[in-house]
């Protein structure tokens, strides 16, 4: 209990576990080590003293009843209560046993962007070193995979190219596949803040989110159609003339090669496919290429396609055209949804590279990495975790160790992802909460939330930031980081590090863009933006200012190719998911926040009344939703928010999970499920 | 009573209280915020070089919460039936350095929390508790010379910071404390008297201070009185609120909290946690009908309820201008940036 002293006796500076703009606040806590508020950092360079409903309520959960306090193992068929030996035993045997038998990459680690850089990196050793396979992965997979791939593809980084101060000297905002303010609040705040200042605002965006209404233009084409799109603009530029040629000659190439891809785009054809008139084409164009400094914001909307690698490539090609690089106010900013998605890249917990995006398939990189590390490293790239998921339901993946990831919510088909995981011989999970995917585990490991904790976390402006620990883990319950050091110590590789701190200092010795990252320097509480090479650099804000980080920003012709699924006879709907403002993600930590949960209790689909009126549903009544994957059923809400013809279901909740219904179909690339369009049937029930 | 005091005599004041309070003093934190924070000692904060934060921007956190916390429990019941309260606090809290409007803010919340039915979870804490006001030259540079206005007997003490003298170190700095109550004569007692000439020439400073947007809050209370803001205005301003509760959470008279229960196996404990009237589901009936159901509602009840029903019922404007909301709103609609745009345009 709560008792006879002051409940706000100790004020804890730390980052905002949620989003990943990165705002800081202090966690109140009492003489009891309760935390009992949350209260923004009044001169931090992100946050300014605000925060959003999630930040403001980012203590709620920590204490949470259901919060895993004591490590369980399988036996019998459940779940029950053991000693620390007997787990972290139990996982090492049986993950060791399996690679002996099968080949260490018939093992899976799923790293998390919701653990610290430093917990990311010893995931991935643990996976590099610990069980020699590269199969190692998290869920950026299905958020910014397509862009970490089209940007290093196009300019030789696949990160936010500005920083968020950016929007205060804008002429132009351009955001598509955004829900600004719900989905990065402080920074959708931020754009609607310069909007007071004659900056001009595009939307492209199907649904039509707060940031339309503010919009000078919005326009609503349909899910899937933004190749199309963005091609019909860039078309029209050089139709109109807007391009900056001199730009175009000195810092780019295959500019022929753009051109003549662009010639079938004409704004008929573009109106075609997008359902957009031709004169919104052209006058959305006009008003992007007419400012003299215009950002690109994007997330989701754009990534989350069977396309999405050239989703991405077309925003930055119409970048590369008009110039908008390298300068304040400009650039392509991928919006990073995580607290540390950008850190867990960052920090190699992917199949392809090391820390820094350094390629485990380059020798000299390997050779780096396996004498820091005194260990042979395997040299192909390993499993996407979309991809492992199916190994594991074909059989050919058989031990999981998953880290702080709920793929039962997160994956699409989650049929399949049921089959895949109980298909396992073994499967040991990291985490706070029991989530749907621990009660399929063979060993759960009880971790620390990011207030029982210390770490650096990386923000969508490349800001390596502190977290810091306020309070105890509940019961038993230990760091990520002890975890990870006494399975890689069960490996036979050294990992005796005293702190979090130790562990920044190895990898800023292996990664040149955090060269000059160091506890010391971030004590100051604004962090540092990567790249960041030696200690006395000041960080970077704008990438590619004199060049791209490749040389010469290379233009990626892209042709337009339709979902994978689109609406038919027997399913004639459109079904886009997302997110909404108050949850997060699969809602183990905001479903059980009080006043978040009050927020939004139930799972409910936006349906565009004109379709209600047709299947005869009204407001709040439940309806049945089917895919050629499976069924669920939740309520109605109708809404002039989605076009007719499309319905959003957020994927927050296990009662209603509108992943059982999305289409696992992939981005050939980047392993991205396409969770944007497939298509669905709705009935009343 | 009127004291005079050095920043030595301040320190000593300040271990002495220590000892009978959980004294909080105005503390710089590392991003720059000032908070208040449990006083270390003047041994301790010499040997860490801490000094309290006296002069600066406003305290972030709305002190209120100190006896109104974020999230504050109730009682706790056993499975088998017993209840238990919250021990009472060990020590009654002193909070030190509030200035005039966060000292306004508290006698507000004071008499909402004890008119009937009184209020007990909040009265445990405040009474007994000491405020020290803080004034003079001590603010934060908004209205000119550092000058904060007097608090003129909302507290218990109030310690007026002298003008600075160029000469002088901060250390050297000295302080008139006006006592008004026997709790703080009791522990002004011992210290030198001050100058009431020097008091008389502060309290001048002060009512020519005045606080130029109390004409503002009033107006636009007018307005809304009578009817002149159409719902087209809300319908603009609530088209830019991104529904983070900052304004409630930030706000030193929002009173509004809702309960939160947890059960584990040793009992359920139920608190209560600040609300906001920014939330659908502030008002949301089971049925899932909401009489706050538009954004437009909400935002007009947010501004309607300090300008215009807090007036009928407590005879005054619940806003004190702390500033907090203003500071607080992501997207720029806080009440004085509302107020400004609705007498700008409703003005004829
Ligand atoms: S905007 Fe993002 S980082 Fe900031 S408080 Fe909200 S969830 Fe946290
Ligand atoms: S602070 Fe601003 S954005 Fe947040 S709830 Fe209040 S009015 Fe809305």
């Amino acid at each position: 209990m709560n008792g006879n002293k002051p409940s706000e006796m100790n004020a804890t500076l730390t980052t905002c576990p949620y989003c990943g703009t990165g705002c800081n606040f202090y966690l109140l806590s009492g003489s009891d080590g309760r935390l009992s508020g949350v209260e923004p950092a009044a001169k931090h360079i992100v946050s300014k003293g605000r925060l959003c409903m999630k930040g403001w309520n980012a203590h709620a959960f920590v204490h949470h009843p259901d919060r895993l306090s004591t490590p369980q193992l399988k036996r019998d068929g459940a779940l029950q209560d053991c000693d620390w030996d007997t787990a972290l035993a139990t996982v090492h045997q049986r993950l060791q046993a399996i690679a002996d038998r099968h080949g260490p990459d018939s093992l899976m680690f799923f790293s998390s962007a919701k653990v610290s850089n430093e917990e990311n990196y010893l995931m991935m050793k643990l996976a590099r070193a610990g069980f020699s396979t590269n199969n190692v992965d998290h869920c950026a997979r299905l958020c910014h995979s397509s862009t970490v791939v089209g940007l290093a593809e196009t300019l030789g980084s696949g990160a936010m190219t500005n920083t968020l101060d950016c929007f205060d000297h804008t002429d132009l905002v351009f955001v598509i596949g955004s829900n600004t303010t719900e989905q990065h609040p402080l920074i959708g705040g931020r754009i609607l803040q310069a909007l007071r200042h004659d900056t001009k605002l595009l939307v492209a965006d199907s649904r039509k989110i707060r940031l339309a209404q503010h919009a000078n233009i919005h326009l609503r084409h349909h899910n899937g159609s933004d190749v199309a799109l963005i091609n019909g603009m860039m078309r029209q530029i050089l139709v109109d003339g807007l391009e900056d040629r001199d730009f175009i000659a000195r810092r780019t190439e295959n500019f022929d090669a753009l051109r003549d891809s662009l010639e079938p785009f004409t704004p008929e054809y573009v109106a075609a496919i997008t359902g957009l008139e031709p004169q919104q084409i052209i006058d959305a164009t006009r008003l992007y290429a007419g400012a003299d400094n215009a950002m690109i914001v994007f997330a989701m909307g754009i990534t989350q396609h069977s396309h999405g690698v050239d989703n991405v490539r077309a925003l930055s090609n119409l970048a590369l055209m008009t110039g908008n690089l390298g300068r304040p106010g400009t650039g392509i900013n991928p919006l990073r949804g995580q607290n540390n998605v950008q850190g867990a890249c960052d920090m190699g917990a992917l199949p392809n590279v090391y820390t820094g995006y350094q390629q485990v398939a380059d020798p000299q990189a390997r050779l780096k990495f396996s004498t820091a590390w005194g260990k042979e490293l395997p040299e192909t790239p390993g499993l996407m975790a979309t991809h492992a998921i199916e190994a594991a339901a074909a059989g050919s993946v058989r031990g999981m160790l998953i880290m702080g990831e709920n793929p039962m919510l997160s994956e699409p088909n989650q049929t399949l992802v049921r089959k895949a995981l109980e298909n396992l011989d073994f499967l040991a999970v990291i985490d706070i909460f029991p989530t749907e995917t621990a009660q399929l585990a063979d060993v759960v490991l009880p971790a620390a939330c990011y207030a029982e904790r210390d770490g650096t976390y990386t923000s969508t402006e490349r800001r390596v930031q502190r977290g810091r620990q306020a309070v105890e883990t509940p019961g038993d319950a230990r760091a990520d980081w002890r975890i990870l050091c006494d399975l890689l110590q069960r490996c036979g590789i050294k990992a005796n590090y005293e702190s979090p701190a130790q562990i920044m200092d190895e990898i800023t010795t292996l990664t040149p863009s955090y060269g000059g990252i160091s506890y010391q320097r971030l004590e100051g509480g604004h962090g540092l933006q990567w790249p960041c090479p030696d200690a006395d650099h000041p960080g970077t804000p704008i990438l590619h200012q004199e060049q791209c980080t490749r040389g010469k920003g290379r233009f990626s012709p892209t042709r337009y190719r339709p979902p994978k699924e689109l609406p038919d006879e027997k399913y004639p709907l459109l079904l886009n998911t997302g997110r909404t403002a108050v949850h997060w993600h699969t809602g183990t930590m905001t479903r059980r926040s009080h006043l978040l949960h009050r927020e939004e209790p139930h799972a409910f689909a936006e349906v565009n009344p004109q379709d209600a009126g047709q299947l005869q549903i009204c407001d709040r009544q439940l309806i049945r939703v089917s895919s050629r994957r499976g069924s669920i059923q939740l309520k109605a809400r109708l809404t002039e928010r989605v076009p007719a013809g499309q319905i959003f279901i957020p994927f927050h909740f296990a009662e209603g999970a509108a992943n059982v219904l999305t289409n696992n179909a992939l981005d050939p690339e980047s392993g991205i499920p396409e969770f944007k369009v497939c298509a669905v049937r709705v009935e009343p029930c | 009573m009127l004291k005079q005091l050095t920043q030595q005599d301040l320190f000593e004041l300040f271990d002495r209280l220590a000892e009978q309070y959980h004294l909080l003093m105005p503390t710089l934190l590392t991003d720059g915020s000032r908070e208040l924070m449990p006083w270390p000692g003047s041994k301790a904060a010499a040997i860490d070089g801490i000094i309290p934060s006296m002069a600066g921007e406003p305290i972030q956190r709305k002190p209120t919460s100190h006896f109104f916390p974020q999230t504050d429990p109730l009682v706790f019941l056993k499975p088998d039936g017993t209840v238990s309260v919250p021990q009472p606090p060990d020590k009654p809290l002193a909070l030190c350095g509030l200035n005039r409007e966060d000292l306004a803010a508290v006698a507000f919340v004071d008499r909402f929390f004890s008119a009937e039915p009184a209020d007990d979870v909040y009265l445990a804490k405040r009474s007994g508790a000491l405020l020290i006001g803080l004034s003079g030259h001590c603010g934060d540079g908004s209205h000119g010379d550092h000058f904060l206005p007097l608090a003129q007997g909302l507290c218990d003490i109030e310690l007026i910071a002298e003008e600075p003298n160029e000469e002088k170190k901060e250390q050297e700095k000295q302080w008139l404390a006006v006592v008004y109550n026997a709790v703080g004569e009791q522990w002004l007692s011992g210290f030198a008297a001050g100058s009431p000439q020097r008091l008389e020439l502060l309290r001048h400073k002060s009512v020519t201070m005045g606080h130029q947007q109390q004409e503002l809050l009033q107006q636009a209370s007018r307005l809304l009185q009578a009817d002149q803001v159409p719902d087209s205005f809300w319908q603009e301003i609530s088209s830019r609120c991104i529904r983070c509760g900052g304004c409630n959470f930030v706000c030193p008279t929002c009173t509004c909290f809702c309960v939160q229960d947890r059960t584990t196996t040793a009992g359920t404990q139920r608190s209560r946690i600040w609300d906001s009237c920014q939330l659908d589901a502030f008002m949301r009936e089971a049925s899932g009908h909401n009489p706050l159901g538009t954004e437009l509602l909400r935002t007009r009840r947010r501004i309607h309820h300090k300008l215009v029903d807090d007036p009928k019922r407590w005879g005054e404007i619940s806003c004190v201008l702390c500033g907090r909301c203003d500071r607080a709103c992501p997207t720029g609609i806080g009440m004085v940036a509302v107020c400004e745009e609705l007498v700008r345009r409703f003005t004829s």
